[in-house]
């Protein structure tokens, strides 16, 4: 085999092991007990990290519905205000304002919002943090949502009432069903922006949202790396599961972004 | 009075008017061909006739019944645009048939009409196919079949074949002849391609800068040198003239 292709192979192989190695050690750490360096292996494999880390479920329900209640309406919020946004002469300077979200890292961001947030009664709710929440997804969602609706898709639009269509057929027929890949690809962004979310979650929850993300850092504060890696599992889960169910439907979204 | 008229038409963009008092009129399964360079105004015409572009003013008259104001879903007026735009999402059967599904027309029926237009335009053997599948050619032929198949009394073409090879667009100019003729449509066919705007037209337009002149007959549209009717004519003459002596060998 000439040098070429056989450089290539081993740099893919290594390129492989590093994707691969946290998937492969996070569940091996999960089920050891007393593994301290030097040694390779643990001492000793047993599943009682995973029975301590079932009892995180209750936070595993609550996350999750907090991520898909929040991933949801910023999706849905973005979708509708992209297109008044792309219909805009301000254009421009508006999606230049969207950005600002994210010029503070989310602790601050979440320090600057608390004041307003005790003041209204929202800090440690659930609605307080979907809020919250929706300050970061949203901005991105009316970001990756804009750039879809382009001439073409209003002149597709215009073609349905000439047709005699109403807009509840527009929206229907042609506008949704257009725009399931790129809405899949930003509900998917915005359920792991909320899912992975710690600053914001902590500062404004107070310990009393309790998810999953913010739970399994709490685990690594007390530095029990067993039952940390069995609840980071937990915490991978729902993302993976939902990446194979839409993976046709991203890997698809991805061709019509980017070409 | 005509079947599809405008009268005193003035639309614009803010406060840049587009074209003003502008007026036309157009018999019942006739074409009127408006020739007109890009940015003259001939887009937006059409769009204030299909009702997707405010007037502001004059009237727009079809068969007696005055459609200013009216939504476009309500005008009887279809609007080819440039682009075949065919609706990704749907296979070239479903693309056809969309206009009948809109008017909640039986299953059978739809069938029935859809099937018959597809083996028309020879688009049978790909009707299961999605759009991305097809060549230009056949795309346009999608949203020609998809047009006719809810056989609209006036048929708005924007530049429909501007993209299309030299081959495939002679096979639509042709295409649209036969089948306008068959079902008695109405039509305004816009170009900036002089030989395709007196091949489509039975009647013939000249736009410029907003205003639009209309020809009694082939021979005045040839009279007016801002057409380059006359250029052209002559340009093919000095050809003929060149070869000649050749052609006689």
């Amino acid at each position: 085999m000439p040098v070429e292709p056989r450089l290539r192979r081993l740099l893919l192989v290594i390129l492989l092991l590093v994707f691969a190695l946290p998937f492969l050690y996070l569940p091996l750490l999960s089920v050891s007990d007393r593994w301290v360096f030097p040694d390779a292996w643990p001492k000793r494999l047993t599943l009682q990290h995973w029975v301590s880390a079932g009892q995180l479920f209750g936070s595993l329900v609550y996350g999750l519905s907090l991520s898909l209640a929040v991933s949801v309406s910023a999706t849905a919020l973005g979708f509708w205000v992209s297109r008044m946004l792309a219909k805009h002469d301000r254009r421009r300077m508006l999606l230049r304002l969207a950005y600002l979200p994210y010029a503070f890292s989310p602790v601050v961001y979440a320090f600057c919002l608390q004041y307003f947030f005790y003041k209204t009664a929202l800090v440690g709710t659930f609605a307080g943090v979907w809020l919250a929440q929706l300050f970061i997804t949203f901005p991105f969602c009316v970001l990756v949502l804009t750039p879809w609706w382009s001439a073409r898709v209003f002149d597709m639009e215009n073609l349905v009432y000439t047709f005699g269509g109403s807009a509840q057929d527009a929206w229907r027929r042609v506008l949704l069903p257009m725009a399931r890949p790129v809405l899949l690809l930003c509900w998917f962004q915005a359920f792991l922006i909320s899912w992975f979310d710690y600053g914001l979650t902590s500062v404004l929850g107070l310990g009393r949202v309790p998810t999953l993300t913010v739970r399994v850092f709490q685990y690594i504060g007390e530095a029990n790396p067993y039952v940390a890696a069995a609840s980071s599992c937990l915490l991978v889960l729902p993302p993976l599961l939902l990446l194979w169910l839409n993976k046709r439907a991203l890997f698809r979204v991805e061709s019509v972004s980017f070409t | 009075m005509s079947y599809f008229v405008g009268q005193g038409l003035t639309a614009g963009y803010g406060d840049t008017e587009i074209y003003a008092a502008l007026s036309f009129s157009l018999e019942k399964g006739e074409t009127l061909a408006i020739l007109g360079r890009s940015g003259c105004g001939k887009t937006t015409l059409l769009k204030t006739l299909a009702g997707l572009h405010p007037a502001s003013a004059g009237e727009v008259i079809l068969n007696g019944e005055v459609l200013t104001g009216r939504e476009p879903g309500r005008r009887g007026i279809l609007y080819l645009y440039q682009e075949p735009l065919l609706f990704p999402h749907l296979n070239v059967f479903e693309n056809v048939a969309f206009g009948l599904r809109l008017r909640r027309i039986v299953e059978a029926e739809v069938r029935t009409r859809t099937n018959a237009l597809l083996e028309k335009l020879e688009l049978g053997p790909p009707a299961r196919q999605m759009p991305e599948q097809l060549s230009g050619g056949q795309k346009q032929r999608v949203a020609f079949g998809r047009a006719l198949n809810v056989q609209p009394p006036v048929l708005l073409l924007d530049e429909p074949f501007g993209n299309l090879d030299v081959e495939t667009r002679a096979n639509m100019q042709q295409l649209f002849k036969t089948i306008a003729r068959e079902q008695h449509i109405s039509a305004i066919f816009v170009t900036h391609d002089l030989k395709e705007a007196v091949l489509m037209g039975d009647r013939l337009a000249y736009m410029e800068s907003g205003q639009l002149s209309t020809y009694a007959d082939l021979d005045a549209f040839v009279a007016d040198p801002r057409t380059g009717m006359s250029r052209e004519m002559d340009f093919w003459q000095t050809i003929h003239l060149k070869n000649a002596p050749t052609d006689r060998l």
